[in-house]
């Protein structure tokens, strides 16, 4: 009590790490343990537990914090965490392996994801080369109605997805202000279409690519581009060789966002085109035809495919960051 | 876009080869000044020249002008030599070419120990030197500075400070340098431009604006202690400029006009010598020692605020000044009029 004021403050710091420490690893640990203990594996999972309560009390104990708020947030926190980790691990380790494979050899299976992957791939880039300018634009200048357009842009999160395909076919659909002339003259239909698909996650996937876009380049400042201008640099260099470059991973994770939004879009696209099949349509008709049963594979190879790209935003995240 | 910052009316002509230092209160649009110049905003009426060129209509890329900002703003992607070299890409030159100026521009700075690392491993007097080398390297006929000395500790800044000067001889560079630091401005020994509320309020050498500010803005700026409202009077002696017991001569005719007495200009002598012009009869107040001098606090009859004079601390010891003391001002060497 009687020591430093520095030395007390050095403490305190560590305290607070170390408290945090100790209530995220009960808030990841205690879920992993509960379904260890629903999946049958008790005695190892009971003293994992045992140990990781023990440890964040002493933990605790040791930093001379109290154990009240540790209790408060790993119950509370922990229910929530559980909510979410459960079904996702339930699915993941009840699932036999050799289903999961065999699911994913199934034509149709390879089919409905080739379809679902690349149409994804599809939107997100062309949502980029329209979403980076527009990013910039709502980054850079200060017009009348931007908030409007921000508006607009966010437009898709709140649209029922339903509701999204349902007013897209009006436009491209077969009768459609857009689709009747071009059924008419190009005998071309893009509803109930591969480029139905693209469409109906493009819909949805604008807002993502444009706010990362518009966030990345808020994070540049435009003075920088000032400097390169002044360096010889045309305002299109220096978008080019600066601010590109240093907005890069905010547009790559934006990139793989979208990719994985449109990749789960399943209300809009099962309106705009039920087939081609895509890997969601998929599991709903044998949801419908077969029972959720019977579905448990296929959902558990998308979990792994959402979850790898999941992992991949994460890796994009942290890469690089010590440099700038 | 900012309608807080406008400049309103500054018209300067800074000679070719010229350091001129542009100083003025935050606010005042030093800094949007230079970005019109820079060209990345454009004025809504006047006109821009570089030599006999006009450049107001043209893109930042094609004015021959190079910008340092207070904060560096070195490219975080690029490591030191291609931050230098960033001008160069630009112009069509060989590889080789682009290395050797770089090379050249680094040893010119001193930091040609720095070409491989990253922008974020450098101190700040480093990465100044950069952003000083990075703006160099394209050779542009001027060289806008907006407070490139603000943001590094009092040591560093008085080291690149130097360096600055040098430069400017070396190179026989045309500098507009921007700060809000008075004793900075002074030491760069080129002319200086006050800017208030985006217009150019005074221009002269730092002696000029210490010694006789044309205005009350100017003279308050530059830290004048002793400013009184003054007004144009028939005396017996004629027209003269009076403030209470202060008369000067002076041009003026009327108007705002304000006086000022320079403290380090006052004498102090014998109380009994009052009835003399400008020798003014006050009660010291207070006594401040500065380190080098004792500034005296004197209550003036006639006068609205305390007059301070500047004294030598064998005086305040000999003349046996202390609080209460009355004594004689004699103001006469030390008056300067002003408009205002």
């Amino acid at each position: 009590m009687n020591a430093p004021a520095g030395q007390l403050a050095a403490r305190g710091e560590g305290a607070r790490q170390g408290g945090v420490s100790a209530v995220s690893w009960l808030l990841v640990f205690i879920p992993f343990v509960v379904v260890f203990l629903l999946i049958g594996r008790y005695v190892i999972a009971a003293a994992v537990l045992a140990v990781s309560i023990l440890w964040a009390v002493k933990d605790r104990k040791s930093k001379r914090l109290p154990l009240a708020p540790l209790a408060v947030l790993s119950v509370s926190g922990g229910l929530l965490i559980f909510f979410i980790i459960l079904p996702i691990l339930n699915l993941l380790f009840t699932t036999e392996p050799s289903r999961v494979v065999t699911t994913a050899l199934d034509p149709a299976v390879q089919s409905a994801l080739a379809i679902t992957l690349s149409a994804a791939l599809i939107a997100t880039c062309v949502s980029l080369l329209f979403g980076i300018p527009l990013g910039y634009v709502l980054a850079r200048e200060q017009f009348a109605g931007k908030s409007v357009v921000e508006g607009i842009v966010d437009m898709p999160v709140v649209i029922p997805h339903t509701i999204a395909g349902i007013a897209l076919l009006f436009i491209f659909g077969r009768g459609g202000i857009l689709g009747a002339p071009l059924k008419a003259h190009f005998n071309v239909l893009l509803s109930d279409s591969y480029w139905g698909i693209v469409l109906a996650m493009l819909f949805v996937g604008v807002p993502f690519v444009v706010n990362h876009c518009r966030d990345g380049f808020l994070k540049v400042d435009p003075r920088m581009e000032h400097v390169a201008r002044s360096l010889g640099a045309s305002w299109l260099q220096a978008f080019f060789h600066v601010t590109i470059p240093l907005t890069k991973r905010a547009l790559l994770s934006g990139a793989i966002m979208t990719w994985a939004r449109a990749i789960s879009e399943f209300g809009s696209v099962a309106i705009i085109a039920y087939y081609p099949k895509t890997i969601n349509t998929l599991l709903f008709e044998w949801y419908n035809f077969f029972g959720y049963t019977y579905t448990k594979p296929l959902s558990t190879l998308l979990l792994l495919v959402a979850l790898a790209i999941f992992v991949s935003l994460r890796a994009v995240a942290t890469l690089k960051r010590a440099e700038y | 876009m900012w309608p807080e910052f406008a400049i309103q009316d500054v018209t300067l002509r800074v000679n070719e080869g010229d350091y001129l230092v542009i100083v003025g209160p935050t606010g005042a649009g030093k800094t949007l000044l230079l970005e019109l110049l820079l060209g990345v905003h454009q004025p809504d009426v006047g006109r821009i020249f570089v030599g006999e060129r006009e450049v107001t209509a043209l893109p930042p890329e094609q004015r021959g002008i190079g910008m340092v900002y207070q904060d560096y703003l070195l490219f975080p992607h690029l490591d030191v030599a291609r931050n230098l070299g960033f001008g160069l890409r630009y112009g069509n030159r060989d590889a080789g070419d682009t290395r050797r100026r770089v090379s050249e521009i680094a040893e010119l700075l001193g930091i040609d120990h720095l070409l491989h690392r990253y922008p974020y491993t450098l101190s700040g007097g480093e990465k100044q030197r950069v952003a000083i080398g990075r703006a160099l390297v394209t050779e542009p006929r001027v060289l806008l500075l907006d407070e490139p000395l603000s943001a590094l500790d009092r040591g560093t800044a008085a080291r690149l400070r130097g360096e600055l000067k040098l430069l400017h001889a070396a190179k026989k560079l045309t500098v507009l340098h921007v700060t809000h630091d008075l004793s900075e401005a002074r030491q760069m020994d080129g002319p200086i431009a006050l800017i208030k509320e985006g217009r150019l309020d005074a221009l002269g050498t730092a002696d000029e604006l210490l010694r006789r500010p044309p205005t009350v803005f100017a003279a308050a700026f530059f830290g004048a202690v002793n400013l009184y409202k003054a007004e144009v009077a028939e005396t017996a002696a004629g027209r003269r400029v009076v403030a209470g017991p202060i008369v000067a001569e002076s041009g003026f005719a009327g108007g705002g006009i304000h006086v000022m007495i320079h403290p380090d200009e006052v004498v102090l002598v014998p109380a009994e010598l009052a009835e003399q012009p400008n020798h003014l009869r006050g009660e010291v107040m207070a006594l401040t020692d500065e380190g080098n001098y004792v500034a005296v606090q004197l209550r003036v009859i006639g006068l609205p605020a305390p007059l301070t004079a500047y004294v030598s601390r064998h005086f305040v010891r000999t003349e046996k000044l202390g609080l209460g003391s009355v004594v004689t001002a004699d103001v006469n060497r030390a008056i300067h009029v002003l408009e205002g």
